[in-house]
């Protein structure tokens, strides 16, 4: 194997990570703030990619559309939680999660209504596009772009939530809702803003994934089964747990769809299998 | 209530039995369709309303046992029963490492490694196309007899008794389990699954078991399918299919016996007469959904339940 | 005959905190003991040690001479030993005679009984019966467990430990949150249930008149450690344990 051919193996294993890690901390933080696992989370991935193109279309400029697209779902998002999800919290945990499968439903089908069901292509932004050669190996712009898209974020949201005092407002609900009442926190309103934050992150990643993969119908249910292996794999409510689960899981799906493309996907739960056998809270989550 | 107890089970019965001569071909393969997702969305309760465990990736097992249906009896034209057997049957032996697996974990992870699973079994029947067909899936699956040279199943009413007849012992099989001993252990786990080991048993045992048997009678659903419809696809064991499973039950009434029939109904008749009008009734099904989860959370028979006891 | 119940230098640290500290002691036969301490104690980890649901991180359990400290809690009921939560547990949705039914099946089998089972349902609803008769909710028997006041649900959870005729009974905290009156007829119960049963019960209870009424022997946990064991009188006389009260109260 030649060294051009791991340089490129492990870029795109790691472009995959970013890519999933977008979508999974928001599912990750939306679990430990809100309780509730959220099956739509992959449907604002979607949204964000479909908003993305049609930003695009019209202004002709890629980073505008990943500055709106995701301001636009977040707020969806927002007016989502606040009008459904907010009335059943005191319900089984299960509830929640049928509830945002229906509204997966609406919204995916809501998009077929909208931009109709073909694929939609988006071209990556000027300055990005065609290759740069690293160690020999020749590698699409794009995807250096989307690995340091996801450091970005990955960073950023960590300081956010360590070192601001929102930050440590969250923190303090997700680990427990009657203290951070007794904080004088409005509960309520930081349920809203994490959903929408979440959703919006999810939309960033869609945004970001178009140019590589299109928009489509289905790419929303594609990547909530990805991510919601990744968080079982990292650990529910837990950043670091979200990067190394999308880490595992982008190195399995690259790596192993390089040497056994049809098994791919198989690789992927086994690890998952054999964490759960070994610390079925996940590898950073904590015991329940 | 009391009448409605007692005389219930007994109209619907001849309503069922006397409906075949009343309706027309399109509409009696409606009916058809029902008892199938009625049969479907009952095994799925026996694990979520009784034991508490939601799978999000039972369409699984329907669909493993659509194909085994469909392959015996396009490679070996065995008579039906054999190939309903054989369905349910590969549904249940490949739900108990998955089950296995999954019952390490509790709630929602627990849904959602049902869901993964699911997913891995729809990759390989998407892929496997020497097996399977890949996306075009298995056509052409024949209703065969009832048993060697004995009378041939391919007249529509026919049909519909057959899976009317395995409708009925299923249903009875489940009564007659929530009912004994076991079922009663598993309700408690779904209560109490901290105490339930303290008093000297595994629970884990039996979710096991309990998934193993849901997931044979959701591939008997799936074995009556293949035959009926003359196909077996992938989009049998797709996540929508679970998750509409799940729709049904809660619509019906989760822990009943009678609510998951309800609830398939309901669904099935509201998806036939949005889809005479729009070609995007999903908008809809799903904002009902959505209406009845936060207003109806204990169904239809729950509501009933509640206004014939006040 | 060895001792129904030893422990030999048990452990147990969460992080820095030694919950439980190096207690070694030794519960004969037929003997009604109570383990006190002021709050904090570690009286309940104790308890979840000897049960199992807490894992020891040193030190032995030993039940009937035999080490149960690696066994479950359902491999340790099976071996006779019962128990109740301080805050009550059962199975809210199911009648009280069947939450009596499930423990009773659980330690004799037949809670695998897929089909049918009637025969084994007649059988063990005698049993459950008298269970209830017991403790005086024979009339509940059809009602949901969760329509019970909160005493009577505590003595349901008592009536399911007793249907599995162990040898070795652990209440936790009984009288939690119960009145007056309730506190001394569960107080009477557990006498009651040591005489006519021949059980041995080991008891945690913060009511100290009750503890003082019914236990015959007394072990006193202070932060985690055993400082003191004895019959009421010697405890009552014990100025470590006067102490270790004491300063709980300031």
């Amino acid at each position: 194997m030649s060294l051009a051919l791991v340089v490129d193996l492990i870029l795109n294993a790691i472009a995959q990570s970013a890519l999933l890690f977008l979508v999974a901390v928001g599912l990750s933080l939306v679990f430990g703030v809100l309780r509730v696992m959220n099956f739509a989370h992959g449907v604002f991935y979607m949204l964000g990619a479909y908003l993305g193109f049609t930003v695009v279309a019209r202004s002709g400029s890629f980073w505008l559309s990943l500055v709106l697209a995701p301001v636009a779902t977040g707020l969806l998002g927002g007016l989502l939680e606040r009008t459904t999800l907010r009335y059943i919290y005191r319900r089984p945990p299960i509830y929640q999660l049928l509830l945002t499968f229906g509204l997966a439903l609406v919204l995916e089908e809501l998009v077929r209504v909208v931009w109709g069901p073909s694929a939609l292509p988006v071209d990556p932004p000027a300055g990005l596009e065609g290759a740069v050669t690293i160690l020999g190996a020749v590698y699409p712009r794009y995807r250096l772009f989307l690995v340091v898209l996801g450091m970005v974020t990955g960073v950023a949201l960590w300081f956010f939530l360590q070192r601001t005092r929102v930050g440590l407002v969250i923190r303090a609900a997700a680990q427990n809702d009657e203290m951070a009442a007794c904080l004088g926190t409005d509960v309520a309103r930081v349920r809203t803003g994490v959903f929408a934050a979440a959703c919006a992150l999810a939309a960033v990643g869609g945004v970001a994934a178009a140019p590589m993969t299109t928009a489509y119908l289905g790419m929303g249910i594609g990547v909530i089964v990805d991510a919601f292996v990744v968080v079982v794999i990292g650990g529910l409510g837990s950043i670091v747990g979200s990067m190394a689960g999308s880490l595992i899981v982008g190195i399995a799906q690259t790596w192993g769809g390089f040497y056994f493309s049809e098994a791919a996907m198989a690789i992927m739960y086994l690890v998952m299998g054999l964490v759960l056998i070994f610390r079925p809270w996940g590898l950073f989550g904590e015991e329940e | 209530m009391a009448p409605l107890r007692r005389w219930g089970p007994v109209a619907t019965l001849v309503v069922l039995a006397v409906l075949p001569w009343g309706l027309a071909r399109h509409q009696l393969s409606l009916l058809t369709d029902l008892l199938i997702f009625s049969l479907f969305a009952l095994s799925l309760d026996l694990i979520m309303g009784y034991t508490g465990m939601v799978s999000f990736g039972h369409a699984a097992y329907f669909g493993l046992g659509a194909y085994g249906s469909a392959l015996l009896l396009i490679h070996f034209e065995v008579p039906i029963p054999i190939a309903l057997l054989g369905g349910a049957l590969g549904a249940g032996l490949v739900a108990w490492p998955v089950g296995y697996i999954s019952t390490r974990a509790t709630g929602i992870y627990f849904a959602m490694l049902t869901l993964a699973f699911a997913q891995l079994l729809y990759t390989l029947a998407y892929k496997w196309r020497a097996l399977t067909g890949g996306s075009d899936g298995i056509a052409g699956v024949p209703k065969t007899a009832l048993w060697w040279g004995g009378p041939s199943l391919v007249e529509p009413r026919a049909f519909y008794f057959l899976i009317l007849v395995s409708f009925l012992v299923a249903f009875v099989l489940c009564r007659a389990l929530v009912r004994s001993p076991f079922g009663r252990a598993l309700q408690a786990i779904r209560e109490n699954e901290r105490k339930f080991a303290t008093l000297g048993q595994d629970p884990r045992r039996f979710k096991v078991i309990v998934f193993v048997i849901a997931a044979a009678l959701a591939g008997l659903a799936g074995a009556l399918s293949a035959p009926f419809r003359g196909f077996a696809s992938p989009e049998a064991m797709f996540w929508l299919l679970s998750g509409q499973a799940l729709m049904m039950v809660i619509i019906g009434g989760i822990g009943t016996l009678v609510g998951p029939a309800i609830g398939a109904m309901v669904f099935v008749l509201v998806q036939e007469v949005l889809s005479s009008y729009t070609e995007h009734w999903m908008l809809f099904t799903g904002a009902i959904f959505v209406l009845m989860v936060i207003f109806l959370p204990g169904g239809i028979v729950g509501a009933a339940r509640r206004r014939f006891a006040a | 005959m060895p001792p129904i119940l030893e422990t030999r230098r048990l452990d147990r640290a969460f992080g820095a905190l030694r919950a439980v500290a190096d207690v070694s002691l030794v519960v004969e036969r037929g003997e009604l003991r109570a383990i006190i301490g002021p709050n904090g104690a570690g009286k309940t980890t104790f308890f979840h040690l000897l049960s199992g649901v807490v894992r020891p991180t040193a030190g032995q359990v030993l039940l009937k001479d035999e080490d149960v400290s690696g066994l479950s809690a359902a491999a340790r009921c099976r071996r006779g030993m019962s128990r109740t939560f301080q805050i009550t547990s059962l199975f809210p949705e199911l009648s009280v005679l069947e939450n009596v039914r499930i423990a009773i099946q659980a330690k004799r089998g037949g809670n695998t009984r897929l089909l049918g089972g009637r025969a084994l349902l007649a059988r063990t609803e005698a049993g459950a019966r008298e269970a209830l008769g017991f403790v005086n909710l024979e009339d509940r028997a059809a009602v949901p467990a969760s329509t019970l006041p909160h005493g009577d649900q505590r003595l349901l959870e008592i009536a399911m430990a007793l249907a599995q005729e162990p040898d070795l009974l652990l209440l936790d905290e009984p009288t939690q949150g119960l009145g007056v009156e309730e506190t001394a007829a569960t107080a009477a119960l557990v006498q009651r249930i040591s005489r006519e049963r021949r059980l041995t019960i080991l008891l945690v209870e913060h009511d100290m008149d009750v503890v003082f009424n019914v236990a015959d022997r007394i072990s006193v946990l202070h932060f985690g450690r055993l400082i003191a064991e004895g019959s009421p009188a010697e405890i009552r006389r014990n100025v470590e344990v006067q102490q270790a009260y004491l300063g709980d109260m300031d």
